[in-house]
């Protein structure tokens, strides 16, 4: 049973990810641009909500203010970061440097504000049940199933069957091809980003409801979205998904044979296998030479 | 020939002008105290509260002029890793020319203690409990009592309680390998056993795995030693991940996330007997001076890094009065010399080793309070 809980916590803790890392990648994927700072739109989208159930608002208004405050971020972030560095033909040292120093300042703004402390909401939904001897489940765990269903689903038809998302999965591939089919690649980017940014906001409220939040957790979410997507395949939205969840179940199946301690490191295992073995990732084009 | 006298006096007069001068400038220059705690990063929370307490000190020793000079605080982050300080201990001895170093964490202070060694820059601990950091250096001090005193203490009552199995999460670092030899032990010669051992990095987040590893380890309580945000995640997710035995920890988790916690509530903790009903000046004084500030009550840390400036005060005094110039190791001797001080908590003794004895108490969290078990 041991085997099976571990199965249920890892696919739990996985589909966390695969939202996040999926936001990463359709990021990526459609603009080539490395967003470093897609955890920050996690740390403040997990902020926002939980400040804004501390404040008495509803679950589903203070999810509504904490995708506000992702897209939000993520559209600043195209408009006055990258693409200000982009005219000037920046380099993507200088993309990554830039994105850093911004994780770096909405850190110390949401010390400034919340404190440095761990916060998170509590909600019965998180609190495990035993719905087999020696099989505990939390409510939580079907939301997560059910909001990286619904929104994979929404993302998979959008992207493949409207003229917007079609153009979008163009932009990274000839943005003057696009601008000669009279589609605006600024304005595609600026959807990128929005999209991209919101989905990183599931992650951060189930976050913020199960493991918790302190200020720091931008670097570790972006860590994980970056493994998620060398894994699944770099800038391929099905690849951050499936990605990310083989990462959350490799995690947690490892503790049923390895110490506690090795848990995250068998991600990263998992991460240099690919590297080494099928750099390309689950999905990922391979790259001709 | 008059005129190279002339020339000769003047000169040597003004060579001592400016010996004057530079003494002068010497005799006003501050005494500077370092910190070196995490200010940023999972373990933030620590650094703030470890300054508020070194800065009441620094306020009341201004308040009662009593050195010669000024004491000024330089800050360092040491991240709460051993790279950082190392890092920052080097800055602070090397840059900032400190004499007299506030530290916490085992690790920070097993990487930085032997550049303060080498520097003869005394180190005052009052946060890091590993039991290795007794007698760590002749310059590092412990104002705190360490995990060793804490388990021995809570290992018989937990088996007078009636939990024998234990299941122990530690971090795997210093102060959690130096924890789990003293619970492994304490515990057995108590009359109680580990039901598992469970090691955690600091980066960890997730432990739903961890919690279905302890339940099937059927322990009758769990114990953890982690520091800082991390603690507050370990009590969330295992009460969330079903486990439902007592939580067990040292006094690392008397920080404001843990202590709001929800999933906190009932959890028992060893902590250093907290002196608030002491009835001595300096006590009074404390307590008054951070409740009018603070509205709460400070905590045993608050009280530990105030100590730690209040000792550097009281030992420069000493020094100052004997017409001792205030050095390593003249601090070091003058606190061997005379060994009991007035601090927060009344008349504290150190031993051989610069180590102040306190008493420790069991307690748990009752609304958000600690409240004294045992």
């Amino acid at each position: 049973m041991l085997l099976a809980q571990l199965l249920i916590s890892g696919i739990q803790t996985g589909l966390l990810y695969a939202l996040t890392a999926a936001g990463f990648a359709l990021i990526f994927g459609a603009t080539r641009i490395f967003h470093f700072a897609h955890g920050a739109a996690y740390a403040l989208a997990g902020y926002g909500f939980v400040f804004a159930v501390r404040a008495g608002w509803s679950w589903p208004l203070a999810a509504l203010l904490a995708t506000v405050l992702a897209v939000g971020f993520g559209l600043f972030m195209d408009a006055f970061v990258y693409r200000p560095i982009q005219r000037h033909t920046g380099s993507f040292f200088t993309v990554f440097v830039a994105a850093f120093g911004v994780v770096i300042v909405v850190q110390s703004g949401i010390e400034i504000g919340f404190g440095r402390a761990f916060v998170a909401v509590t909600s019965p939904l998180t609190r495990a049940s035993a719905v087999l001897p020696g099989l505990y489940l939390a409510r939580a765990f079907w939301i997560a199933l059910a909001a990286a269903g619904v929104l994979f689903g929404a993302l998979g038809l959008f992207l493949a069957r409207t003229r917007t998302g079609i153009a979008l999965r163009a932009l990274a591939e000839n943005p003057d091809l696009l601008r000669a089919y009279g589609l605006s690649a600024r304005r595609l980017s600026a959807l990128a980003f929005a999209l991209g940014s919101a989905l990183a906001v599931p992650g951060a409220v189930l976050g913020a409801a199960t493991t918790g939040l302190s200020p720091s957790v931008a670097s570790h979410v972006m860590l994980v979205s970056l493994a998620a997507s060398v894994v699944g395949g770099i800038g391929s939205l099905r690849g951050a998904a499936a990605g990310g969840l083989v990462l959350g179940i490799a995690e947690n199946l490892v503790v049923s044979v390895l110490d506690t301690q090795w848990s995250e490191a068998a991600g990263f295992v998992v991460l240099f296998a690919f590297i080494l073995f099928r750099p390309r990732g689950i999905f990922g084009a391979a790259l001709a030479r | 020939m008059i005129e190279r006298r002339m020339l000769l006096r003047a000169g040597l007069g003004a060579a001592a002008g400016g010996l004057a001068l530079g003494r002068a400038r010497a005799e006003a220059e501050p005494y500077v105290l370092g910190t070196l705690f995490p200010m940023a990063g999972p373990n933030a929370e620590y650094g703030t509260i470890f300054t508020e307490g070194a800065q009441l000190a620094l306020t009341h020793l201004a308040a009662d002029k009593l050195l010669s000079r000024q004491v000024v605080l330089k800050a360092e982050d040491s991240q709460g890793t051993p790279q950082g300080g190392a890092v920052g201990m080097s800055k602070l001895v090397n840059v900032d020319h400190a004499l007299y170093v506030l530290i916490g964490f085992t690790g920070v202070s097993k990487a930085a203690a032997p550049i303060g060694t080498r520097a003869k820059v005394v180190m005052v601990n009052g946060g890091g409990v590993g039991p290795d950091l007794a007698g760590l250096s002749p310059y590092y001090w412990n104002v705190i009592p360490l995990a060793s005193a804490e388990v021995s203490r809570i290992a018989p009552y937990l088996v007078a309680k009636g939990w024998k199995r234990v299941a122990l999460i530690y971090m795997d670092d210093p102060f959690g390998n130096g924890l789990r030899k003293s619970m492994q032990t304490d515990l057995p010669k108590a009359g109680g056993e580990i039901a598992g051992l469970f090691a955690i990095t600091p980066a960890e987040q997730q432990f739903s795995a961890l919690a279905a590893k302890v339940r099937d380890a059927k322990p009758d309580v769990v114990y953890f030693a982690s520091y800082g945000a991390q603690q507050a995640q370990i009590i969330k997710q295992l009460r969330d991940n079903g486990i439902d035995q007592q939580l067990v920890t040292y006094s690392g988790a008397l920080i404001p996330s843990v202590r709001s916690l929800p999933q906190a509530e009932g959890l028992i903790f060893t902590v250093q007997t907290a002196p608030w009903s002491a009835t001595d000046p300096v006590t009074r004084r404390f307590l008054a001076d951070w409740q009018a500030t603070h509205k709460e009550l400070p905590s045993v840390y608050h009280q530990n890094y105030y100590n730690a400036v209040r000792l550097f005060g009281l030992l420069a005094h000493g020094l100052e009065q004997q017409g001792k110039p205030v050095d390593g190791d003249s601090l070091r001797a003058e606190l061997l010399r005379v060994r009991r001080f007035a601090l927060v908590g009344g008349e504290g003794t150190f031993d051989d080793l610069g180590d102040l004895s306190v008493p420790i108490d069991i307690e748990t969290l009752k609304g958000g309070q600690p409240v004294k078990l045992d």
